[in-house]
């Protein structure tokens, strides 16, 4: 968990320099789209957030959720289940469910 | 009952980023969604109608229990790691939060010109589209000897419920030293792992309670789900307490005496202190009354969920023919989606998505020994098809195992959320 939250804080850390893929690929999304494709992630991660477990992505910003998708679709983070998900969608799917996630309201 | 033309399955398969034409539905109306059965598929499919059309359809959902216990889960519940309670669901958050119409009651049959279904009651719901999620119901003949008037001796407990609570009781009484008879069932049946699941579990328990007990499978398979882990898992935690038998070397079980607790195969005839009889499976009896079946399941059309005899009629979960999908909760669950998505663009002309599907299935074998085996699944013309997969490996870590399992908590309660909030 902290190996993730670190990759996070670099992950975010980065995005603020650069200009970056992440934001071309927020700008191909499509909320109704990433609404009907977000159906498939709340089956296991659960908009009042979690424990150790599965990390709540409700909320979560839009170029750091481009970017954590990039990495697993690219192996570069460990999970096979997230490796599956997202070795399955495109540029234009990752933006859609990165702009659907990040206007919802994340966990208290 | 009308079949589905050609012209129309392919149209559907295209329908892709498009919207459907209207069909004829009334003007001023709002459509009406019967759904039948309140598990993985058929709960979700009405929460996700309901919530997302807003009101522009009005959803029923029969379902008889009012209290629903998830079969998924059932088996961590055996291994003593959680409380019966907490495997327990009622239907408050769909009709409360989504304006569910939720009727508790049986659905007994179904008119598919007039679109009616008949309630136990006698009473009639009329519908647009109809959603058939039964589930399974049990072949208890397939097996000499056994019988639902046996069950009690020989507890099934595929259905969750009363009969994990027996089965429960009858592992944490059985004589010390005893002997556990698993009878796993046939392919295909739902959740491809459970059987070894609770072999897994009920070791657990004997290890503690019953260290000098022995379990015996009589498996009427070859081989099994995920076999590898868990005879490596077996070995690793129960040196000795399990012995699995295939098919190939008992030969098939002949009979079974709920009296004596006697197994007879070709092989030997094993005596049991205890059992768990887990028989041939289709699916439930509403969809053999409304004609969706062919033989003991429902083929569907993998682009939408909906039933090859009635495009007005999509079945769900462990019913249909998913091939490639198991029949398993998460893979009732993402059917309900893809249907869902489907019947709203149907009846109110909201965009219709590619049908995407996934499953992914847990096993506790051990305390914090968690193995996971899943795939992603696309529609293809005759099926859904395997799109990627991935299973755990033989050299995972300990704590991969451990994350598994905290990530399998977490699988349940979202998952649990997303049927029932």
């Amino acid at each position: 968990m902290k190996k993730l939250l670190f990759v996070i804080f670099l992950l975010t850390f980065f995005c603020k320099f650069a200009f970056s893929d992440e934001q071309q690929i927020i700008a191909m999304g499509d909320i109704e789209y990433g609404e009907y494709l977000g159906a498939e992630c709340v089956s296991c991660h659960q908009q009042k957030g979690a424990s150790e477990g599965i990390p709540a992505i409700h909320g979560m910003d839009a170029e750091v959720f481009v970017a954590l998708m990039l990495a697993y679709r690219a192996k570069e983070m460990e999970n096979p289940v997230m490796r599956m998900i997202a070795g399955r969608l495109n540029d234009e799917q990752i933006g859609s469910l990165a702009l659907y996630f990040s206007q919802l309201e994340p966990p208290k | 009952m009308s079949k589905i033309s050609r012209r129309a399955f392919t149209g559907l398969a295209a329908a892709s980023v498009g919207t459907l034409a209207f069909p004829s539905i009334s003007l001023g109306a709002v459509p009406k969604v019967v759904v039948i059965g309140g598990g993985a598929g058929g709960a979700t499919a009405a929460r996700y109608i309901a919530k997302d059309s807003g009101g522009a359809v009005h959803v029923t959902l029969v379902e008889a229990s009012k209290r629903y216990y998830t079969c998924f889960f059932s088996n961590i519940y055996l291994g003593g790691f959680r409380n019966y309670a907490s495997i327990g669901h009622n239907y408050y958050g769909l009709a409360v939060n989504q304006g569910v119409n939720v009727v508790h009651e049986w659905a007994v049959s179904v008119d598919a010109v007039a679109r009616k279904v008949k309630l136990g009651s006698g009473e009639h719901l009329s519908y647009d589209k109809l959603v058939i999620s039964p589930g399974i119901d049990l072949k208890y003949d397939k097996i000499n000897g056994y019988s639902a008037a046996v069950q009690d001796k020989m507890p099934h407990a595929w259905k969750s419920g009363t009969q994990v609570q027996l089965l429960r009781n009858q592992v944490m009484n059985m004589k010390q030293g005893g002997t556990f008879v698993m009878v796993p069932p046939p392919n295909p049946y739902r959740c491809p792992p459970g059987p070894y699941e609770r072999v897994s579990m009920i070791a657990h328990q004997f290890k503690q309670s019953n260290p000098t007990g022995k379990i015996v499978i009589l498996d009427p398979k070859p081989k099994f789900s995920k076999q590898g882990l868990f005879e490596a898992g077996w070995q690793k935690h129960y040196p000795g307490m399990i012995e699995w038998i295939s098919s190939e070397d008992h030969g098939g079980l002949k009979n079974v005496n709920a009296s004596t607790m006697e197994f007879e195969t070709d092989l030997d005839t094993f005596k049991a202190d205890a059992a768990c009889v887990v028989p041939a499976q289709r699916a439930g009896a509403i969809a053999m009354a409304a004609g969706v079946n062919n033989g003991d399941w429902c083929p569907i059309v993998p682009a939408s969920m909906q039933s090859q005899a009635d495009e007005n009629i999509y079945v769900l979960g462990d019913a249909s023919v998913a091939k490639s999908m198991p029949k398993s909760g998460f893979s009732a669950n993402s059917q309900a989606k893809v249907a869902a998505n489907h019947i709203r663009g149907a009846l109110t002309g909201s965009k219709v998505f590619d049908a995407r599907y996934s499953n992914t299935c847990w096993s506790l074998i051990a305390p914090d020994d968690d193995v996971k085996v899943g795939a992603s699944y696309v529609a293809g013309a005759e099926a859904i098809d395997v799109e990627s997969k991935f299973i755990s490996q033989a050299d995972d870590t300990s704590e991969t195992r451990a994350a598994n399992y905290q990530e399998s908590i977490d699988w349940y309660n979202g998952m649990t959320a997303d049927m029932f909030s």
